[in-house]
């Protein structure tokens, strides 16, 4: 059981495994967005229609992978701490933005092969989902930055090894 | 100022990483449509979905570059990770060569079903640069913590370390005063790093008065010169640990430990900094 924690964390690799994985979705969906923009504005070309449906597809793979990943980093963050509530937000919002690209690709699956525009159903829940994707990853990205989740957590012992050269004042090992 | 918003300043979030997203993930799309226009050439559009992914690719990336360039032209010279920072962006900017070329050479082929081997070849070799590339952008914020809590931040970071000596090797004595010059043109609220004999410590000016205390945090030992100051406290840009830089108490966790301070003092017109055996030993 610890060897897949340490997995899902990103022991093996040296770097966090969640924000690796987030990148695609968060590139996949609002790029779905702009594709069934462009197809609004083509003529009678199905390219942008399949392009959309395979970014929302592999958007979606990424997103079940990146799901257990993130659950586990969320999990060593402590209760009182603010970013806690932000994991949870971020959480949240990602579970509503992958369920309505689930229903997005839904709703396309008959049409994808033949249509050269996306429809207006299908359209407004890139819009929506995009919408809350981007205020999730915010937040995603605010525990790294404002937080320091993550950070530090593998490097712990080079920095450590650092400050003792630099003459610190050190925390018990 | 234009640098403050290329850095995220405004949004509390660095805009480099924001961006990046989509370099990777359109030209990873690109190369997996590539792939699946290879075992299935019966469907159609591929090899034009997979241009489509990849030009989406570039343009991303080099606005990516742009707020990338600032946050690399702000980490401290002598930063172990400016290294790494130096080949993330030598890497990403062959990245985008290769796939300029990718993109002319596809681009009068898009009716193809199947890619040709050339194209897919460049994606491959784009494709493993990128990825290595990337995981070194990501070693740069969770190894060294860069960028991380430089919102908090009001005044510029120290772009050098002053390298000094207390020469008392030589001397023998207990005390030593070591002037530090450049500490008379800081202005309120900046901060100096400075490393005298591997002793390693800011100096930052509050309120009119010249402090000194150790670079390092007592929770994972993130950079104090980099650190915010609220009133005589420092705030620890990582993890948000803050110390009195009078006493060099914690006054907020996570930090548990006091940090070691140094007595700035002016003796005949100079400012410096006194070092004690003490505080040498500990090297």
């Amino acid at each position: 059981m610890k060897w897949l924690l340490d997995f899902l964390k990103g022991k093996c690799l040296g770097h966090p495994l969640h924000p690796i994985l987030a990148h695609v979705p968060m590139a996949m969906w609002p790029g779905a967005l702009i594709f069934d923009l462009l197809s609004q504005c083509q003529n009678g070309d199905n390219a942008m229609v399949r392009l959309s449906f395979y970014a929302i597809i592999f958007g979606l793979a990424a997103a079940l992978l990146a799901a257990p990943t993130g659950l586990v980093d969320w999990s060593g963050i402590k209760r009182e701490k603010p970013a806690w509530k932000i994991g949870l937000y971020h959480m949240s919002l990602n579970l509503i933005a992958t369920l309505l690209f689930a229903v997005n690709l839904a709703l396309r699956w008959q049409t994808f092969r033949e249509a050269s525009k996306v429809d207006r159903i299908p359209l407004l829940l890139s819009v929506v989902g995009t919408l809350i994707l981007i205020s999730s990853a915010y937040l995603g990205g605010r525990m790294v930055y404002e937080y320091g989740i993550s950070v530090a957590r593998m490097s712990k012992k080079k920095w450590r090894k650092l400050a003792a050269g630099g003459g610190a004042n050190l925390p018990p090992e | 100022m234009l640098k403050d918003a290329l850095e995220g300043k405004p949004l509390r979030h660095p805009i480099h990483p924001m961006l990046v997203h989509f370099p990777i993930g359109f030209l990873v799309l690109s190369f997996l449509l590539d792939l699946v226009s290879m075992a299935f050439p019966e469907v159609p559009n591929l090899v034009r979905g997979s241009f489509y992914a990849m030009l989406l690719g570039i343009i991303t990336a080099l606005l990516a570059a742009v707020p990338g360039f600032v946050d690399y032209s702000d980490i401290r010279r002598d930063h172990p990770g400016k290294t790494t920072a130096t080949r993330h962006m030598t890497l990403n900017l062959m990245v985008v060569a290769i796939y300029g070329l990718n993109l002319w050479i596809r681009s009068s082929a898009l009716s193809h079903p199947k890619i040709s081997l050339l194209p897919l070849l460049l994606s491959i070799i784009g494709i493993g640069l990128l990825s290595v590339s990337g995981y070194l952008g990501g070693r740069l914020v969770y190894d060294q913590g860069i960028a991380v809590g430089r919102h908090k931040r009001r005044t510029a970071t120290p772009q050098d370390t002053l390298y000094l000596s207390t020469g008392y090797l030589a001397s023998g004595a207990e005390i030593s005063f070591v002037p530090v010059p450049d500490a008379e043109q800081l202005g309120n609220g900046e901060t100096l790093r400075v490393e005298i004999d591997k002793l390693v410590m800011t100096i930052a000016r509050i309120d009119n008065q010249l402090y000194g205390f150790q670079e390092f945090c007592t929770h994972r030992f993130g950079p104090l010169s980099e650190g915010s100051f609220h009133g005589f406290n420092v705030q620890c840009p990582w993890h948000n640990s803050c110390f009195d830089i009078r006493t060099g108490k914690v006054t907020n966790g996570p930090a548990k430990v006091d940090l070691q301070t140094f007595k700035i003092e002016m003796r005949d017109g100079k400012v410096g900094v006194l070092v004690t055996k003490e505080h040498d030993q500990k090297t």
